[in-house]
């Protein structure tokens, strides 16, 4: 399935140390030694704001009082900058100031510790502030993934198709989009019952993420529907690829209905790079495509070359 | 401000994460005492300050509760010097660095 678990499963989260004090790094990494955390020092926030840039840490710890551009500049900046905006920030801080905790949390960081630091406190602060970003994270790709196919939902399709979409034309990059359809599916939840249908919708999700590669973005688009991106590939690429899923769909036997055979149709529409309509076009070629391919008589593919304005029809195996 | 109760940062000698802690101090010393020194004959009360806020924040983690104090009123003494003499934080400069000298000699 898609990563809906926490990022980096079982590496240690990396913390990023961001204080001008040497005797701070030392005290740190000797008293946290023993939670499972890898620990990176910078003394300056500068230096600690492109660090977190290129190396987004689970968590800074970070000093307020720093020469040059101090805790409250680089926490400024890390909530600006879109890829650290949303990685927690605790404070440290020599003063115990209520107006510096007021203006931290105003900005955006999560907690507040004063020095000399209690030891037994900073670590559960620590381990709180980890486990809250994990659960985010987690919550944040589930709300993208849908619940029964376990592929990406309609909203991520929505907003990667345009992203991609976008990619392409900018860079002249092929791209394929497909629709994917499973053919005469009411007829399964009507005469096996819809434990049967939801079953037949999972595995063909399954035959779906087998068969694509790693960049690809899978999704259900709805119902028995299916949409699968396909960045940096030309449609004669998406065609042999959606030809094997074809077949092994045509070839599954399903457990609930081991006599009757699950086939499904596929629309394709994908440049090599050079045209493209708009976004909005393009989803309803490959749909026209997919529709085309039913009245076609299920079980094959009808694709849309924009490179050439070809279209190629599969017969059913 | 609340003063930290120094007992809860005395560290014990004899558990190795201390020890270590404690040695690592220790070997850190001559060379703030060196720039203690160094910025009072130059007059750099801002460096003075910076010196004597990272000391006063770390000491008491590294067991040496007392050195935080000190630095913690240089510290303040600087930043009520509106005059920026160095003249009158001598008396917390010498303080602070007959202190670190008295730890750093004994190891």
């Amino acid at each position: 399935m898609l990563n809906a678990q926490a990022p980096n499963p079982g590496s240690a989260p990396m913390v990023l140390l961001i204080d001008d004090s040497k005797f701070v790094h030392r005290l740190l990494s000797t008293r946290l030694r023993s939670e499972s955390i890898q620990i990176h020092g910078e003394y300056d926030g500068q230096a600690g704001f492109d660090y977190a840039i290129k190396n987004p840490p689970a968590l800074i710890m970070l000093d307020l009082d720093m020469p040059v551009m101090d805790g409250f500049e680089t926490l400024r900046k890390l909530k600006d900058h879109p890829d650290t905006k949303d990685i927690p920030v605790i404070i440290l801080s020599g003063k115990n100031s209520p107006q510096d905790k007021v203006t931290a949390f105003e900005l955006g960081a999560v907690d507040f510790v004063t020095k000399p630091f209690e030891l037994t406190e900073l670590r559960a602060r620590v381990r709180v502030s980890l486990q809250l970003h994990t659960a985010l994270q987690v919550l944040a790709q589930k709300a993208m993934i849908d619940g029964l196919s376990m592929l990406y939902n309609r909203a991520l399709f929505d907003q990667r198709w345009v992203e991609e979409f976008e990619r392409g034309l900018r860079h002249k990059h092929p791209l394929s989009l497909v629709m994917l359809d499973i053919d005469k599916f009411k007829q399964i939840n009507d005469n096996y019952g819809h434990p049967a249908g939801d079953a037949v919708i999972t595995g063909i999700a399954k035959i779906i993420l087998a068969e694509v590669r790693k960049m690809d973005i899978p999704c259900r688009y709805g119902g028995e529907e299916f949409a699968i991106i396909l960045p940096d590939t030309a449609p004669s690429d998406a065609y042999k690829i959606c030809e094997r899923i074809r077949t092994q769909c045509e070839n599954t036997i399903w457990p609930n209905h081991p006599g009757r055979a699950v086939t499904i149709s596929i629309g394709i529409a994908g440049t090599s790079g050079e045209i493209c309509d708009s976004a909005e076009e393009w989803v309803r070629k490959a749909d026209q495509n997919l529709y085309a391919a039913k009245a076609g008589g299920n079980n094959r593919i009808h694709l849309t070359d924009f490179t050439d304005g070809t279209n190629t029809f599969s017969q059913a195996g | 401000m609340n003063a930290p109760d120094p007992s809860s940062y005395s560290l014990d000698p004899t558990n190795e994460e201390d020890a270590e802690l404690i040695s690592y101090f220790i070997s850190e010393l001559p060379e703030r005492i060196h720039s203690l020194r160094e910025a009072s004959l130059a007059g750099d009360v801002e460096n003075i300050q910076r010196i004597a806020h990272q000391l006063k924040g770390a000491a008491p983690g590294f067991g040496f509760p007392a050195i935080g104090s000190a630095a913690r009123d240089l510290e303040l003494a600087a930043i009520e010097n509106t005059t920026g003499s160095i003249e009158s934080l001598n008396a917390e400069i010498n303080a602070l660095i007959n202190l670190c000298r008295s730890y750093a000699k004994e190891s």
